[in-house]
Parts: C-alpha cells; sequence; structure tokens
C-alpha cells in the first residue's frame, strides 16, 4: 500500500463529507428530485386512469337491436358515463360535430347488424360482432392510450360476462381532425413515444453538457490563476462572456451529436423490433413536424441553451475553483431533469392550471414542450416558449454582462453559511 | 488634465465589508520611472495595484494613468498597460508559444506587430524550444518568466508587476530583474511594481513607497530613506517604520 495514501483518502472523505455543497448537491438534491419525480409518474398514471374513467362515451346505435340494448345497458351498469346516438351515419364531419356536441374524445359505433351477429355466434361461433372505436389524438403523453385500452376492457368485460371472444372492435383515430381507418391511438401513441422519449433525453444531455462545460470554463480561469491577467487587457468584457458562451454551444453541440448518433443506434435497434405490418408511416399521418416546426424548434433549442449557459456561468462566477462550479451548477440540474423527464409521462394539456403553470415558468421545459407541439401543429405554444425563453435569457444576459463590466466578477463568492453572499474579503495579499 | 505623471493616485481607500485595505493612500510616479510599493502582509499593495490595473473601483479618491481615469476611462487605461499579478498562471492546455501568441493579439494593430512581439517575448523569457511545450509542463520558473515577458512584450506605457520575482530562485529572480530593468532603460517602460524582496527594491526601484494599513507611511528613493532612518538597507527601514506606525 501507498505510503500515506490511508492518511491521504480519510482526510479527502473528512473534507468532501464536511463540504455543504457536496452533501446539497450529491445527496439532498437527488434525495427530494426522485421522490418528486416519482410522485409525478404516480400522478399521471392516476389521472389518465381517472381521466379514461370519468371520460365520457358517445355510443351510436346503428343497429337499434336488443342486443345492442344489451350492450349499453351494461355500459351504463359499469359507471360509464354513455350518451346515446340512434342511426347516425358516421363520416368525418358528423365524428367531429359528435365528439365537439358532447365535449369527449370517444366514439363506439354499433354497426348495423349487431344483434344479429351476436345471436348467431351462439350457433356459430366464428361469427363475431363488431363495433368501431373512434378515438382522438390530443398530445403524446405516455398515457394517450390508456382511453383506447379502457375501452378493450370495457369489451373484454362484456365478452367474459356473455360468451369468449362475442365482441372485437374495429379502430381509428382522430389526428388533427381527420379519420384515420385502421389505425389504432394506442400504435401511434407507441411510435411517437418513441420520438418524445429521444428528445427530451437528448435535449437533456445537451443542456447538461453545456451547462458543465461553461460553468467550468469560467471558474478554470479564477483556479489557473489567469482571469485577473484577462480582465486587464484591451478587450471587451463581453467578448469573454459571449466566448465562455460560444465555445461552450460548440463543444456541447459535438457531445450532443455523438451522443444522439449513439442514441438513434439504439433506438434504430429497438425500432427493428416492430412487426413490418405496424409499421406506420407518421410523416403520411401528419403527425411529424414540418419545416417551420423543426425551424421553431431549433429556435426553441437555441434560446433556452442560451439561457442555461447564461445562468451557469453567472452562477459559477460565483464559485472559487472547479468543484465549487461544478456544485454550484449542479441546483440547475433539477430544473433540467424534472420538466424533461416529467413531460414524457405526461402530456402537459392535461396538467391542472398551476402544474401547467410551474412548467411554463421553467425555461428548460421548452424545448420538450416544442418538440411534442410542433408534432401536433400547436405552432403557437411554441412562439409562446421562444418569446418567453428569450425574455428569461435577456434578463439572465443583461445582469451576466453586468456582472462581467463590474470587479465583482473578481471578488464576489457565494458563501454557504447561511447562503449569504458577500464581496469576498480576498484570501491573498490585499 | 494633467499628463506629466505616469501615476497619480489621489487620497485612495478601498473598503472591503469592515476591512479597510487601503486608507487615503496617495502617491505619483514619474514617466520611465520604477516605483516600488512595499509593505508588510495586509498592507494594501496588491489592492492598489488592482485599482490602478481597472481591476477593482476605489471606494473613494481617484487614480490617473497618464492622465486617464481609471474608472471613467478604463478601457483606454487598459490599452497602455500590462499587469502581472501575483499569483498568475497561464493557460494548461496551451504551449508557451500560443499563449503568448494569444495575449499579443489583444494589443497587436496586425498580425507582424504581433508576431514581433512574440518573438520579443520568446528572446526575453529565454525559454528557448521550450515554448513548444504545453505550460503545464513548466516549472514554476518557467511559468513566471513566460508571464514576465507577456507582460513586457507588449511594451505598455505602464507596466504593473505585483511580485514579479514570487517563488523564484535566486538565478531565475536575477535574470527577470535583468529583462525589467533593461527594459525600462531601452523602452522608457514605467514600472510600478510591490515587493517583499528588499534587495529587489533597492536593486530595481528609482523610489519606493512603504505602506502599512493602507497608508503611506514613508516615501523616498532608497538612499534616502536609508539616510533618512540611519539604516544600512532597506529591510531594516522596513522594519523601523512599520513599527513606528
Amino acid at each position: 500500500m501507498l505510503k500515506g495514501f490511508g492518511n491521504f483518502l480519510l482526510k479527502e472523505l473528512k473534507e468532501l463529507a464536511r463540504d455543504p455543497k457536496i452533501l446539497l448537491g450529491m445527496i439532498v438534491v437527488p434525495l427530494i428530485m426522485f421522490p418528486v419525480l416519482g410522485g409525478i409518474m404516480g400522478y399521471a398514471v392516476q389521472t389518465a386512469q381517472e381521466q379514461a374513467i370519468k371520460a365520457s362515451l358517445i355510443v351510436v346505435d346503428n343497429d337499434c337491436g336488443n342486443w345492442s340494448s344489451v350492450f349499453i345497458g351494461f355500459l351504463k351498469g359499469l359507471n360509464v358515463t354513455v350518451y346515446v346516438e340512434n342511426n347516425t351515419k358516421l363520416d368525418n364531419e358528423k365524428v367531429l360535430e359528435l365528439l365537439s356536441r358532447y365535449n369527449t374524445t370517444q366514439i363506439l359505433e354499433i354497426p348495423e347488424g349487431f344483434s344479429q351477429n351476436v345471436t348467431v355466434h351462439f350457433s356459430n361461433s366464428n361469427v363475431k360482432a363488431s363495433l368501431r372505436f373512434y378515438g382522438v389524438l390530443r398530445g403524446t403523453g405516455v398515457f394517450e392510450s390508456v382511453g383506447s385500452s379502457v375501452v378493450d376492457a370495457l369489451i373484454n368485460q362484456f365478452n367474459r360476462a356473455v360468451a369468449p371472444d362475442i365482441l372485437y372492435s374495429e379502430k381509428a383515430t382522430v389526428i388533427k381532425g381527420e379519420i384515420k381507418y385502421g389505425v389504432d391511438p394506442a400504435t401511434i401513441s407507441g411510435l411517437l413515444m418513441s420520438q418524445s422519449i429521444a428528445l427530451p433525453i437528448t435535449i437533456l444531455i445537451l443542456l447538461m453538457y453545456a451547462v458543465q462545460i461553461a460553468a467550468t470554463s469560467v471558474a478554470m480561469e479564477k483556479e489557473e490563476k489567469t482571469l485577473e491577467t484577462l480582465l486587464t487587457l484591451p478587450m471587451d468584457r463581453l467578448a469573454i462572456l459571449w466566448g465562455k458562451l460560444s465555445s461552450s454551444i460548440i463543444v456541447a453541440a459535438v457531445g450532443a451529436i455523438a451522443y444522439m448518433a449513439g442514441y438513434s443506434y439504439v433506438l434504430g435497434s429497438a425500432m427493428a423490433g416492430i412487426p413490418v405490418g405496424l409499421n406506420l408511416d407518421l410523416a403520411a399521418l401528419g403527425l411529424t413536424p414540418s419545416v417551420f416546426g423543426y425551424l421553431l424548434l431549433g429556435l426553441t433549442l437555441f434560446v433556452t441553451m442560451l439561457s442555461a449557459l447564461a445562468l451557469a456561468v453567472i452562477m459559477s462566477a460565483f464559485a472559487e475553483d472547479v468543484r465549487s462550479a461544478q456544485s454550484f451548477v449542479s441546483y440547475i440540474y433539477p430544473l433540467i431533469f424534472l420538466p424533461s423527464i416529467a413531460l414524457i409521462y405526461l402530456d402537459i394539456n392535461t396538467l391542472p392550471f398551476a402544474l401547467r403553470l410551474v412548467f411554463y415558468a421553467i425555461p428548460f421545459s421548452h424545448p420538450v414542450i416544442a418538440s411534442k407541439a410542433v408534432i401536433m401543429g400547436d405552432y403557437w405554444t411554441v412562439v409562446f416558449g421562444i418569446v418567453y425563453v428569450s425574455a428569461f435569457t435577456l434578463v439572465v444576459m443583461y445582469a451576466a454582462s453586468k456582472f462581467f463590466a463590474t470587479e465583482k466578477i473578481l471578488t464576489a463568492k457565494l458563501k454557504f453559511k447561511g447562503l449569504k453572499r458577500r464581496e469576498a474579503k480576498p484570501t491573498e495579499e490585499i | 488634465m494633467s499628463t506629466s505623471w505616469a501615476i497619480e493616485a489621489s487620497e485612495v481607500t478601498k473598503v472591503f465589508g469592515s476591512i479597510h485595505a487601503l486608507d487615503g493612500l496617495s502617491f505619483t510616479v514619474k514617466p520611465g520611472e520604477v516605483y516600488g510599493l512595499i509593505g508588510p502582509n495586509g498592507a494594501g499593495k496588491t489592492t492598489a495595484l488592482r485599482i490602478v490595473s481597472t481591476l477593482l473601483l476605489p471606494t473613494s479618491g481617484s487614480v490617473k494613468v497618464f492622465g486617464l481615469d481609471v474608472v471613467q476611462k478604463a478601457a483606454e487605461v487598459r490599452k497602455i498597460i500590462s499587469y502581472l499579478p501575483e499569483d498568475a498562471g497561464a493557460y494548461r492546455y496551451l504551449s508557451g508559444w500560443e499563449y503568448l501568441e494569444f495575449m499579443a493579439k489583444f494589443n497587436a494593430q496586425n498580425r507582424e506587430e504581433a508576431c514581433a512581439m512574440v518573438r520579443e517575448a520568446a528572446e526575453i523569457s529565454g525559454l528557448g524550444d521550450r515554448l513548444k511545450d504545453k505550460t503545464k509542463a513548466y516549472s514554476k520558473g518557467m511559468k513566471r518568466r513566460l508571464l514576465v515577458a507577456r507582460a513586457l512584450m507588449l511594451k505598455p506605457k505602464l507596466a504593473i508587476l505585483d511580485e514579479p520575482t514570487s517563488g523564484l530562485d535566486v538565478i531565475h529572480s536575477y535574470h527577470v530583474r535583468e529583462i525589467i530593468k533593461r527594459y525600462v532603460r531601452e523602452h522608457g517602460v514605467t514600472v510600478l511594481l510591490s515587493s517583499h524582496n528588499m534587495l529587489e527594491v533597492e536593486h530595481l526601484c528609482d523610489r519606493v513607497a512603504l505602506i502599512n494599513k493602507g497608508k503611506l507611511v514613508a516615501e523616498g528613493a532608497p538612499r534616502e530613506l536609508k539616510e533618512k532612518f540611519g539604516c544600512t538597507n532597506l529591510e531594516e527601514v522596513f522594519a523601523k517604520v512599520v513599527k513606528i506606525a
């Protein structure tokens, strides 16, 4: 064993354990973050299920026979709110009109001949009675397919009560006001999920790379004692700020490209497992962003990145060394992590107003919100995000530029005893 | 606007929280003069140099460099000064040559001028082929020689050197002192320096200011001060003055 190793290791452990920044960043923050994340996921499942159960269902009875009455009665017996429409021919306009009139997202059509097919089934089990389910695809949350699966569950319950496999459902999805026959909302949700996971995670990694690099680069100048010299050079101090921000963006982008390449490989492998028959073309269904959408998304990502970097630079300017800077910026991570991961599981449009406001207020939510909104063609949400994040960035940049223009860049330090910020008594010779 | 002084510090105070780092410090430096600030630890030497080099703002009082106010005309002042902090570092992942190039480009008007500055610095530092190495591989002495060369290659009107031979051995200190002397002689550079090394101060400075607790307690040429206080060297003067103060 190396001489003095044990002694030195003990000293290091003591220093780390006694450093409140390490304690907060490494232990307290995760202890808070993961229960919050767990709570969000639990809430997401609960609300999705509640919504699906509470959701009203329009039943269009074009059969008006005995068995259709029995089926409707069965649904009502399960406490499902059912609005019955008799003898209504369903086309694109009629479906949208009914959905709008009853303010719901699901229609179950009982076609003509339903009762006859059920009756025949008892003598010939090959004959089955079909139902047609129309589900509206509103958002891209993980639990968007819950509505479709609840209807499947209702049909299964009826089958169990009457006869196995007597009923089956044909699915149609209403996407952006158009009915796509033969498309199950659950399948679409599944495919969108693969996209809506890939993007938030990539954004998450990108932001974290950038923040880490920006924070380290400023702290490095302090730690290596090069900042003082730099500040006396005939250069614009904002050039230092922008130089740090730009280099961080470039390096982070390179890192992100490498990461995305690796991630797309993993995603490609996963998609290869999807049966060919289910290989839906999302572009044909209008579920990929337009060029304008991609532009908006890129702009959102850029302003968000700038806001994160400016925040990281200004925070790290209070640090004396690289380690302190990394601890400081770790306080930004929950703000990056939580929206990215939570919005994988949640559709922001289904959240209560207050919670929605919280997500909108966090600038780092917007790339994820935008990535989903552009798919659904909701450009106003994206534009709002860009305006908001730009305003936030401008405020932070203004503060950062003011900060860089004064002696505070050299003297300000954040002390953790009572979290009091004060101007430093310079530790070196005065 | 008077430009007869290279530096004109008048009643300068600097307060950090409850600490008065400078307490009404006044001094003047003539163009082409080497002026030394000496004093015990915590006397306010570094704070004074940082104010002159536009890094810190005085709480009250004023400092002018060649007639330019360091607060109002900070950007102009930065064009004519060169500051060497006491424990300055170089960028670890740049070679010595790259570091000098990086620094030269801030002051040079064109590429040729920058190249000339770097060649000059290479000669001053005496680092030779080692300039091709990354600075993280440099010893403390090599790094200091690089930084002194950086500060002087710009041929500034005012060089502000905080402990220029800090941490250097006898040979390297001698080398750095000779560089400074030669530069002042050849290029008429004004130098404001601080040092703990009395031999260095005596050897280099035309005039010195002894400061204690942020105040100027004695000022004059080293020989004058020795005579005035009846001492054989500046170290004795220093001890006597600080004790009296």
